[in-house]
């Protein structure tokens, strides 16, 4: 019952979405352009304060934070639903809002997982909410706003549609994913540091988020610059 | 009735599977899986017949005698006890004072080289002294072969008790590490020794108690190479000063440290030889051993519990593993040159017997060690064959306990008697004949050179000597061996017959698995067109499920993951809720104009309802996780418990208080939705009430400083509450299906008020399940709420709010499934509600090792000791999760809608039950048997494993044990449903048939 209203409520918001819907070079450029800028912060935080997501996991991660945030918010937002009605300083405002609110969603699926809870955790599970919420959520309350019909295309059907969907759904899942993914070597008893948490779970979400980055270009050449074409037509 | 055929030939292809056809093939799964289990156990787990008791004087009488005597000798003082040894033995004692230096992990090689061949070059450089030791013919060496598994444990019970023991009777040692058994250590005791060990604390594990003075060093710290040896050494100069000790015992671990870092040919390992080396010197040099010591004789010992692989990891049956060092340097005997002093067949056990005879104590009584060649050579040749004449009769009484027809004819009791000896002939035929046989005949060699020692000239007497001697040795050798391969061998037919049965069994149960999922679907679909095609492809949550199963069976395979495996199943069931989650999102309405603040408002109260619940299910979840930090590695880490256990006793007292109270009142509330027959659920509402109240004033009266006063009254009451909470659940599962009226109309069926309705078929046939199904809610709470209070009563305090934990998470889980109707499939409601329950066993405090068992819930309530209450008990105790979501099956099949499923004609019993109870059953035997199949593959394949018997080893007993839980449940849920059913039935057909007007079915 739902999907077919679900289905139909698409077919109405198709064009819609269409008119700000990015070319698969922008979607290139996009794609490219977070993934050097977390190669960037890697890079300063390694070379310019000396730390890393091993010995200083909460430091490196708000370092991460501080340099992929502006990306990511600024870049999505110009891709916004609706860019008559919104402007894009709204865009930008939806994402710096959607960031913390995106965290607490985060740190509840972590938490209920078994991330440990202590005062000493805090800080961690704080800095890693948050830019699992850059990662996941950001792009799609930039782009989408409160729009509830898209988040739920988006995160609870995954059925992505366009070349804008391929660019959020899949970073987002792939994070999802490579953090679940990362959190399986944590019980193991190989004594090693980066068993942490949220070390490996933070390697985890990273890599899945350039995979997916990857992947979605990659469905993107291949299906979505059909789609433009029909679309064209 | 023709129409009922047309309607059944029309699924004919599918409901090939009818309900006794089901029935039977279940059945036969899960014999032939006992079958195969019981099978494998027993091939896997020999139980060897063991000798109890400790050796006394009567070990140095023939088998053959019944001496009335040993009685009152067992009381003698250790002086008397002594000299008594000393006098019957007819063997003086070659020493009295022995200093055993167990080096951790040596290879023989090392030391005495392979084969012919000497050592390496490095190693004969890295141990000057002990070389030169050999070499002068001061020291006796010989390679020991240890038995698998080649693990520090196991291997120092064999070095002192001369027995390879099973696993078996490991694990049947609840919480105790301690050795038994008649052993070297324990008849030194006897006589009075006084001993000291310095080195591995294992020592202590195995003998708490035993020891004057005593520095253990913790094997935990693989890392540490040289800490670990220097807090041996740093006392080894005082204690050869003191020396008021008759038994020193230097365990040096950091030459196995070496080994696990860098394996055979570390950097290390020649200083660390160097090291030992060094020790030997000193002990060798210093006033204790040497010769004009009027304290008497001190023999050195240097032995090693195992070998090591080329990488330096132990545990398997590789030559390397198995070739352990025992050397001798002290003894009288003098070897004239390097390779005389070298012998190479000897057993690690052959270090208990030979240690026991030189040492004038009897040989423990499960000893299957022969004694060492040549470590005798400095006795008498009578003295020397009476040692192996002792040796003989304590195998020979061993081998009874194996071979009961063992008796030899009559073996003659005092020794000499005749000389019936069979000559030189072969001995053939049966076990029990060869070893009488080859027994017979070396003690008439033994007597006839006794006989003729005088006369005869001595070259003659001399090779008389020698023929007895190698007789004996024959004789030794041969019940030696039959006796460890008794022990270790493992009888590949039975464990091939076991898996195979195992896995066939498997099969089956998948297989019917997926018929009852082929054929309700489609009968789903058939009775329900509207609902949407799309719902019934494979869904996320259905992959999830098979990925838990693979990932489960794949991470059985890994230690770490065994013993850690609380994560795993934390981890899956809360991924499993949270995709419930999405899914339940993915049902929300979703429209072009819907902004996400609108749809929080909006009315969509069932849909928000089955999210508040799964969101209780996952925060339950989370904080069971939390209570206990359970596992192995990470137990130091702090947790709830831990943390409430530090606050006060008060403070859990009163926690355990209000779970207790929410536990009553939140049964009371699931019941009070019932509207059908008020007077018989309050009658059950007010027995939950009184027993609830019995189990709080126990808590209260009887729980002091969370241990449990065994008092008389308090034995009372907890028995009072056995019964109560019995007769509940029996008067509840008797008496409901015959109260609960049959016609229910549709408004007053509010059991569940989210019941689906979108279906209509005919009220009157939809009142049958209606009835039945108020009736199961009924029963099932029943069994909930009891199995929690009698929880409330076994459990530690600490574990009260668990209870209460585990109650919302099924609470909660029910009222989700019930929402979501028939949009989920049964299948995997049944493998969450068991996710739960393995979750949750592991939130209630327990583990993959034996010592996570609360032993003292298993006497609460029993007056006198029995074994078989208690291990029930125990079992309740332990499996209280499993059981609990298992007969939250009952309950389960009440909410879930499956009226539509019952097609107005086929409500036959056997239709209904198939219905009823095919999934809830099935599902949880199924899950069991893939875990359970894989585990013993898995066991089989880790057999050489180094952690065999300290985790895989226990966490097959766990398997097993859940294997019998879930046993227990299924039968329970479905004897329940079958006797619902055919009581409805039959009051459904006589009710039919006393008033014809309602005879509308047709």
């Amino acid at each position: 019952m739902e999907n077919s209203t679900s289905k139909a409520s698409r077919s109405q918001n198709d064009p819609v979405s269409v008119s700000s819907s990015p070319s698969v070079l922008e979607a290139f450029w996009l794609h490219l352009i977070c993934g050097l800028g977390l190669a960037v912060a890697f890079w300063v935080a390694n070379n310019v304060y000396a730390v890393n997501l091993i010995s200083n996991p909460a430091q490196t991660l708000r370092l991460i934070l501080v340099i992929e945030s502006p990306i990511v918010i600024f870049l999505y937002s110009l891709f916004r639903q609706n860019p008559k009605q919104c402007s894009y300083l709204k865009a930008v405002g939806r994402g710096v809002l959607g960031l913390p609110a995106g965290a607490v969603l985060n740190a509840f699926g972590a938490i209920v997982l078994g991330t440990p809870v202590g005062i000493q955790y805090l800080t961690k599970t704080i800095s890693w909410s948050l830019l699992m919420s850059l990662f996941t959520f950001v792009p799609a309350a930039c782009v989408f706003g409160s729009s509830w019909t898209n988040w739920q295309r988006l995160f609870a059907h995954t059925k992505p549609n366009g070349i804008l969907d391929y660019m959020i759904c899949f970073p987002a899942h792939g994070a999802f994913l490579g953090a679940w993914l990362g959190a399986w070597p944590m019980p193991l008893d190989w004594e090693r540091p980066w068993q942490e948490w949220p070390i490996c779970v933070s390697y985890g979400a990273v890599a899945g988020y350039l995979v997916a980055m990857v992947a979605s270009l990659g469905f993107i050449i291949l299906c979505g610059g059909g789609r433009q074409h029909v679309k064209g037509d | 009735m023709k129409e009922k055929k047309i309607r059944v030939s029309t699924s004919a292809r599918i409901s090939s599977l009818t309900c006794t056809r089901l029935a039977t093939w279940t059945t036969a799964a899960v014999l032939l899986q006992i079958l195969g289990l019981s099978l494998f156990v027993l091939g896997f787990f020999p139980v060897k017949p063991a000798l109890s008791g400790v050796s006394g004087p009567e070990s140095y009488r023939s088998p053959g005698c019944h001496s009335l005597e040993d009685l009152h000798s067992r009381n003698l003082p250790p002086d008397q006890l002594r000299s008594l040894y000393q006098e019957i033995s007819e063997i003086p004692p070659s020493f009295d004072r022995l200093i055993l230096m167990v080096i951790d992990g040596l290879p023989a090689e090392f030391v005495l080289g392979k084969g012919d061949r000497l050592p390496s070059k490095a190693m004969m450089k890295a141990m000057p002294y002990t070389q030169s030791l050999l070499a002068n013919g001061m020291a006796h060496g010989c390679h020991a072969r240890a038995a698998p598994p080649t693990v520090t444990m196991p291997r120092l019970k064999a070095m002192v008790s001369g027995a390879i023991g099973g696993f078996l009777d490991v694990a049947f040692n609840f919480n105790t590490q301690a050795l038994l058994d008649d052993n070297l250590l324990g008849q030194f005791y006897n006589i009075g020794w006084k001993m000291v060990m310095l080195g591995d604390e294992t020592w202590l594990k195995l003998f708490p108690g035993l020891f004057t003075r005593h520095d253990g060093v913790s094997s935990f710290y693989v890392k540490d190479t040289v800490e670990v040896d220097r807090n041996v050494t740093r006392h080894l100069e005082a204690e050869l000063i003191i020396d008021d000790w008759n038994l020193l015992i230097l365990h040096y671990l950091g030459l196995d440290h070496v080994g696990h870092i860098g394996g055979r040919n570390s950097i290390l390992m020649a200083p660390k030889l160097k090291e030992m080396d060094e020790i030997i010197k000193t002990i060798h040099l210093s006033k204790i051993l040497s010769q004009d010591n009027n304290h008497g004789q001190t023999l050195l010992m240097v032995v090693s519990d195992h070998g090591m692989t080329d990488s330096g990891n132990h545990g398997g049956s590789s030559y390397e593993e198995t070739d352990s060092l025992a050397l001798f340097i002290g003894l009288r005997s003098n070897f004239p040159d390097y390779a005389s002093a070298i012998r190479d067949a000897a057993f690690q056990v052959d270090i208990a017997p030979t240690l026991a005879l030189l040492f004038g104590v009897p040989i423990p009584k499960n000893n299957i060690g022969v004694l060492i060649a040549g470590t005798f050579d400095s006795l008498t040749d009578d003295q020397q064959l009476r040692a192996l004449e002792l040796n003989s009769w304590q195998l020979l009484r061993l081998l009874r306990t194996h071979l009961p027809g063992l008796s030899c004819g009559s073996l003659p009791c005092n020794r000499f008697s005749d000389e019936q000896g069979s000559g030189n002939s072969r001995c053939n035929g049966s076990v029990e004949q060869k070893f009488c046989c080859l027994y017979l005949k070396a003690a008439a060699l033994h007597s006839s050179w006794k006989s003729n020692k005088g006369r005869s000239s001595r070259s003659s007497s001399r090779d008389e000597f020698r023929d007895a001697v190698a007789a004996y040795y024959e004789f030794l050798r041969i019940a030696s061996e039959w006796l460890s391969g008794r022990t270790t061998d493992k009888p590949l037919g039975l464990l091939t017959f076991g898996v195979a049965a195992m896995l066939v069994s498997c099969v089956i149960l998948l297989n019917l698995l997926f018929h009852l999922c082929k054929e309700v679907y489609l009968r789903q679909k058939q009775c329900l067109p509207n609902l949407n095609s799309c719902s019934y492809k494979w869904n996320l949550d259905e992959t999830f499920i098979l990925g838990v199963i693979f990932i489960l069976v794949l991470s059985m395979g890994s230690s770490s993951m065994v013993e850690e495996e609380q994560y795993i199943w934390h981890f899956m069931t809360s991924t499993l809720y949270l995709i419930f989650l999405r899914k339940a999102i993915q049902s929300l309405p979703a429209g072009p104009a819907l902004s996400l603040f609108i749809v929080i408002k909006g009315q969509n109260c069932k849909k928000f309802s089955q999210m508040h619940s799964i969101f209780v299910v996952l925060i339950c979840g989370r904080i069971l996780r939390g209570w206990h930090q359970g596992g192995v590695n990470w137990t130091y880490l702090p947790d709830i418990s831990k943390w409430l256990e530090q606050a006060s006793t008060n403070c859990i007292k009163l926690i355990q208080l209000v779970s207790g109270l929410l536990v009553i009142i939140l049964s009371s509330y699931a019941l009070s939705s019932l509207r059908s027959m008020r007077n018989f659920v309050l009658g059950v509402q007010v027995s939950f009430f009184i027993s609830g109240l019995l189990v709080m004033v126990h808590i209260m009266e009887y729980q002091v400083h969370t241990s449990v006063q065994s008092s008389y009254n308090a034995t009372l009451m907890a028995q009072i509450i056995y019964a109560i909470l019995t007769m509940i659940v029996i008067a509840t599962l008797v008496a409901s299906p015959w109260f609960m009226p049959i016609w229910i109309s549709k408004t007053h069926s509010s059991s569940q008020p989210y019941l689906m309705t979108s279906v209509s078929i005919d009220s009157q046939i939809k009142s049958l399940p209606l009835g039945l199904i108020d009736s199961a809610y009924l029963i099932g709470w029943t069994y909930i709420v009891c199995w929690c209070l009698l929880q409330l009563l076994l459990q530690q305090p600490i574990n009260a709010v668990p209870i209460l934990l585990l109650l919302l998470q099924i609470l909660a889980s029910m009222l989700s499934f019930s929402i979501d109707g028939p949009r989920h499939k049964q299948w995997i409601e049944v493998s969450a509600l068991y996710f739960l329950g393995m979750a949750g066993h592991f939130g209630l405090g327990n583990s993959n090792t034996i010592a996570t068992i609360d032993v003292a819930a298993s006497f609460i309530g029993i007056s006198s000791h029995s074994t078989v209450l208690a291990g029930i008990l125990m079992f309740i105790n332990t499996y209280a999760s499993p059981m609990l979501f298992l007969l939250s099956m009952v309950m389960y099949i009440s909410m879930k809608d499956m009226s539509y499923m019952l097609v107005s004609q086929n409500t036959d019993l056997g239709h209904l039950l198939q219905m009823m109870i095919g999934f809830p059953c099935l599902i949880p035997l199924g899950l069991n048997s893939i875990v359970l199949t894989a585990f013993t593959v898995i066991l089989l394949l880790m057999r050489n494993h180094l952690f065999v018997w300290s985790v895989f080893s226990p966490k097959y007993l766990y398997v097993c044990a859940t294997t019998a839980s879930v046993y227990i449940g299924v039968s329970i849920v479905a004897a329940t449903g079958i006797y619902q059913c055919s009581v409805f039935v039959f009051r459904k057909s006589s009710s039919s048939k006393g008033n014809g007007t309602s005879k509308s079915l047709r």
